[in-house]
């Protein structure tokens, strides 16, 4: 499944967050609209720190690794299955 | 016993491990504050030279690359790392003042997940474990040191640039 990148552009404030923060430059500033758009979305590692950056929550991806959950609290989740 | 509860238990026991791994990192950070790295560094680099003792050499990063993730893999890591190129990089492998170098990205990490269960932040002192053990490992398989240089921690992955450092970069520098 190949990776997606989404701008949700009427939620996209415009503040380029997601420009500094990418490390490979996926993202650039469209002047006229004054919103931020992906220019370069195969070179999108997934490190999803856009999407946790984004103010808006306007930043979206579909088809990327998720990390394996080392940290999940096997007892708790054991209690907690009959509520989820 | 079954395999699913096989898995649990051992998975369990590794969540436990890492624990007391971010417990001691967090814990030398404080105590000795930047040393904890050159300590973390070479206890990573201690058990990249042990775990790929008698590897096959090559000159190729690529190929000891894959040698490295072998070790991983035969020890039973879950560290799972490619190689990668932007679209402004004419090469993945690339020549740079200090050596020859490489963009990785680092996928499941136990090291970020301990970071996170605890709230500690990313790019200290396990991180260089992770650095010395590619350095042990990749000393075994090239005969050169390298520097494996964090660029972005991210929450899902990491980004990482592999520099190896030749003979000739060193006597230029």
């Amino acid at each position: 499944m190949k990776l997606e990148i989404s701008v949700h552009e009427q939620a996209c404030r415009g503040c380029q967050m997601c420009v500094d923060v990418c490390p490979t430059k996926v993202f650039e500033f469209d002047d006229e609209k004054r919103l931020c758009v992906v220019k370069h979305e195969d070179d999108c590692i997934a490190c999803l720190s856009c999407a946790y950056i984004c103010p808006s929550g306007a930043i979206t991806h579909t088809g990327y690794h998720v990390v394996k959950n080392f940290y999940r609290d096997l007892a708790f989740c054991d209690k907690m299955e009959k509520f989820i | 016993m079954d395999r699913m509860s096989e898995i649990s238990e051992s998975r369990a026991s590794l969540q436990e491990t890492m624990t007391f791994l971010g417990a001691i990192a967090s814990g030398l950070e404080e105590a000795i504050g930047e040393s904890a790295n050159s300590i973390s560094y070479l206890a990573g680099k201690r058990l990249g030279t042990r775990l790929s003792k008698g590897i096959e050499k090559t000159d190729d990063i690529e190929q000891a690359l894959c040698s490295v993730r072998k070790v991983l893999l035969d020890n039973g890591c879950l560290w799972q790392f490619e190689a990668f190129k932007t679209h402004d990089r004419p090469a993945m492998v690339m020549s740079a003042d200090d050596g020859q170098d490489i963009n990785l990205v680092f996928r499941d990490c136990m090291i970020r997940q301990t970071l996170f269960k605890f709230g500690h932040h990313q790019k200290g002192s396990l991180c260089n474990m992770m650095f010395g053990f590619f350095s042990g490992a990749l000393q075994n398989v090239m005969g050169h040191d390298s520097t494996l240089e964090i660029l972005h921690a991210g929450e899902n992955a990491c980004y990482k640039r592999l520099v190896i450092h030749s003979a000739a970069a060193k006597e230029v520098l």
